[in-house]
């Protein structure tokens, strides 16, 4: 340690830490500083100021060197990013490179990874939507992981909570296995968005097709202006960073939040080693972190920590802090750190055609991305040969196309006018996979990073589970299409490796029972109470919502309790 | 970035091209800096003229005033993999012999009839694979430099970077152009 002067050791002690200041760490940031907590926030990148760091937000697309693509050398040195839809010119710089940070796969996984203030929260695709007791009870139904030591009623107050500050716009379905929230105006369906939602009610009454949900201020309200944001524009270019603040991420919303307080310190370049574990206090009492930079160590001290580094970066921190009480990753008591994580099954498309409503076509863009069907498969009871089911995103399109067969004065009048194409619809499948003991993260004991930190090993793969699930998604969607009046269907399995979905989950399971969990059901370590993992890690299942909105709710909750521990002096 | 002054010269190049001094036009070197196309000043020039016949000037600029051929060398040189780099400059080859064996003349001294002529027929593809590979890889990224050029994006098929609104149900007339 570097210095044991007394001083210094009050100057780096706080109230809470968090670790990461992505979509998850910036909510514990902002709820704790709210509560009136001095609070250190550790980041391993670097600072990303809302406005002032999204260099390429107003640049028009004949500005970028390449038109927005990738260069081969690019692609050649970072095969896994680049697989990413939304590495491209534009928004590179928020991505981790593959040779940046290493890790080791077991199995091929694409790791796709956003390391700076604001993590991956700058660059999501903004989709939000609820939980219900279809989902949380669904491994205690279907026999698989753990039961959830929650359930929708326990969680529902934090989702209107964190919906409003964030600012979720959708409509209130009445769904019971997509539950209603507090929501600003949806964005609404087009013409055959809302043609395909009618004819699957005419068709099966219980498939919907609903207004995407999604982070964007469709219409501010009074909290939203307070934070500095303004209503979306619908530039669709979000990854960028918004000049309008229209979508939620940590840089625009809770962290300057946060920051306003004036209880918070934000230290970028900050990376978090691990967790300290104090024998004699039996308990934790803060964090090992090295300088990005200059790798210089420097410890901190708090008497709650919060780890929301990323599902499998929590993972890695958890597993690399060992003690004599905990020599196998902190809070390990029962062995399943690690074990027990799993992703969104995203292989499956299906795209078609519709000659109807050439009448209309839309102007602007949708933000949301157009619509979004809710499970439907073995929702009320099994009901199929594999377990579980999947969301689809659905969404048509109808563009200005240019006959490029010609050439000369002929082809440059094609392209300055170009007519309007047919409508082109697309659905993409969101499959629940099954978090199984074999699926599992570990850390290798030979290579380490930069920071000295063990690499990653991953090891998880699809299962036949997984195969089903496709096999039925592209029969069921095309008999849907063909219902609806769709032409020249076609369907495709990516096979992409696990990971590009960006949803993946695990590893520091919740649930009852220290022996078969590693949280309890406020995402305290049963073993160590006065540390809290609220991100991705924390996931007992997957389901089949996009997760995000899901941590933001667990972390809100779960400072609340953490507070009230502190008051009550029980951590 | 001033992005808002007006094209001046309509040159398109503001993002990374660095355009060297006119002296060295006149040497055997593209114009543009190149890390793994190897292409002459005697080329450049022959496609600038090739881009002009795919879009050629009309009330509005053309490819060769646009730049597009030099857009195609930095593209197919950065985005490219190898083999389309060699696809690239191979094909370029054929093309040049193709011209005197069709034309009797270089490209360049064709006149622009006769020039239209050769493209017409690689365009509709009568003329040898090679040359037919150089060929889809100039006009595509002809096409895409010019959908994505200042003039177009401002003036003639506007880009709005902020549109401001969503209408799902837009009307429009079938058949509508434009
Ligand atoms: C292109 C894309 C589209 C997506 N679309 C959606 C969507 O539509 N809906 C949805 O719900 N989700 C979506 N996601 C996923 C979403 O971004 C993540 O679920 C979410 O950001 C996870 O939040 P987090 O706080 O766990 O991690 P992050 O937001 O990734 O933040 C973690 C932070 O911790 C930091 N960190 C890591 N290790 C350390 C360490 N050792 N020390 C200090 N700091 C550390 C990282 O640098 C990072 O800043 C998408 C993601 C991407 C990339
Ligand atoms: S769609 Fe909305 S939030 Fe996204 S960049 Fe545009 S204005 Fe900003």
């Amino acid at each position: 340690m570097a210095n044991l002067n007394v001083d210094s050791v009050k100057q780096r002690t706080f109230d809470a830490i968090v670790i990461g200041s992505g979509m998850s760490g910036g909510w514990a940031a902002k709820e704790f500083t709210g509560k009136g907590l001095k609070t250190l926030v550790l980041e391993r990148g670097r600072d990303v100021k809302h406005l002032k760091d999204y260099p390429t937000t107003n640049m028009l697309p004949y500005e970028f060197e390449h038109r927005g693509e990738l260069t081969a050398e690019i692609r050649e040195k970072n095969p896994v990013v680049s697989r990413c839809y939304a590495f491209r010119e534009d928004a590179m710089h928020f991505f981790v490179k593959d040779t940046e940070q290493p890790y080791v796969q077991e199995k091929p996984f694409d790791w796709i990874r956003g390391q700076q203030v604001g993590g991956k929260s700058l660059l999501w695709a903004r989709q939000t939507q609820r939980w219900s007791d279809f989902d949380f009870e669904g491994p205690a139904r279907d026999g698989f992981a753990v039961d959830w030591p929650i359930r929708y009623k326990d969680l529902a107050p934090w989702y209107s909570y964190v919906e409003k500050f964030a600012g979720i716009s959708g409509n209130n379905d009445g769904l019971a296995e997509l539950p209603d929230g507090d929501f600003l105006p949806a964005f609404p369906l087009n013409s055959v968005e809302d043609h395909f939602k009618k004819q699957l009610k005419a068709h099966y009454g219980n498939r919907h097709v609903i207004s995407a949900r999604c982070a964007h201020l469709s219409k501010p309200n009074q909290i939203h202006l307070e934070q500095g944001r303004a209503q979306c524009q619908n530039r669709v270019l979000c990854q960028r960073g918004c000049p309008f603040g229209g979508y939620f991420s940590s840089n625009a919303s809770t962290i300057p939040w946060a920051e306003r307080t004036g209880l918070m310190t934000l230290l970028p370049h900050s990376v978090v080693q691990e967790v300290i574990y104090d024998e004699k206090a039996g308990k934790a009492t803060g964090v090992r972190v090295i300088n990005a930079q200059t790798k210089e160590a420097t410890e901190y001290f708090a008497p709650v920590i919060f780890v929301n580094a990323s599902a499998f970066s929590t993972n890695q921190i958890l597993l690399n802090s060992t003690s004599s009480r905990f020599p196998n990753g902190l809070g390990n008591d029962s062995g399943l750190l690690g074990k027990y994580v799993a992703f969104h099954n995203y292989r499956a498309r299906i795209t078609a055609e519709y000659e109807g409503f050439q009448e209309y076509a839309t102007d602007g863009r949708n933000p949301a991305g157009g619509g979004y069907i809710p499970r439907f498969r073995n929702l009320h009871k099994q009901e199929t040969d594999f377990l579980r089911g999947y969301a689809a995103g659905f969404r048509a399109d109808r563009s200005k196309n240019s006959d490029t067969s010609g050439f000369g004065a002929d082809l440059k009048n094609q392209l300055l006018n170009p007519s309007w194409g047919i409508w082109k619809v697309g659905s993409h499948m969101m499959g629940e996979t099954i978090p199984k003991a074999e699926s599992q993260l570990s850390l290798s004991k030979f290579k380490k990073d930069a920071w000295g930190i063990p690499l990653l090993n991953i090891n998880l793969d699809y299962d036949a589970n997984d195969d089903k699930m496709v096999a039925d998604y592209h029969a069921q969607m095309e008999e849907m299409f063909t219902k609806a009046g769709f032409t020249n269907i076609q369907k495709t399995d990516s096979h992409q490796a696990p990971g590009l979905d960006i949803h993946e989950m695990g590893g520091v399971r919740m649930g009852h029972d220290p022996k078969t969990s590693l949280l309890n059901k406020y995402n305290q370590l049963h073993a160590c109470p006065n540390v809290y993992v609220t991100d991705g890690a924390c996931m007992t299942s997957t389901s089949t919502q996009n997760p995000s909105l899901t941590y933001m709710a667990l972390t809100a909750r779960a400072v609340d309790h953490a507070v009230s521990e502190m008051k009550k002096q029980n951590i | 970035m001033n992005r808002r002054t007006v094209v001046k010269g309509l040159l398109l190049f503001t993002g990374g091209l660095v355009l060297a001094p006119s002296c060295v036009m006149e040497t055997s070197k593209a114009s543009i800096r190149l890390k793994n196309l190897d292409i002459s000043g005697e080329d450049e020039k022959l496609l600038g003229e090739v881009v002009e016949t795919i879009l050629p000037t009309t009330d509005t600029p053309g490819g060769r005033t646009l730049g597009l051929h030099r857009f195609t060398l930095k593209m197919v040189d950065d985005l490219r993999g190898e083999k389309d780099q060699k696809a690239f400059t191979d094909g370029l080859d054929a093309f040049k012999k193709l011209a005197k064996k069709e034309l009797g003349s270089s490209f360049m001294e064709a006149s622009p009839q006769k020039r239209q002529e050769l493209i017409a027929a690689v365009n509709a593809g009568k003329a040898p694979q090679d040359v037919l590979a150089f060929y889809k890889l100039l006009k595509d990224h002809t096409i895409t430099g010019y959908l994505n050029s200042e003039l177009v994006m401002t003036k003639l098929r506007v880009y709005e970077l902020v549109p401001g609104r969503y209408n799902p149900y837009f009307p429009v007339k079938t058949k509508q152009q434009s």
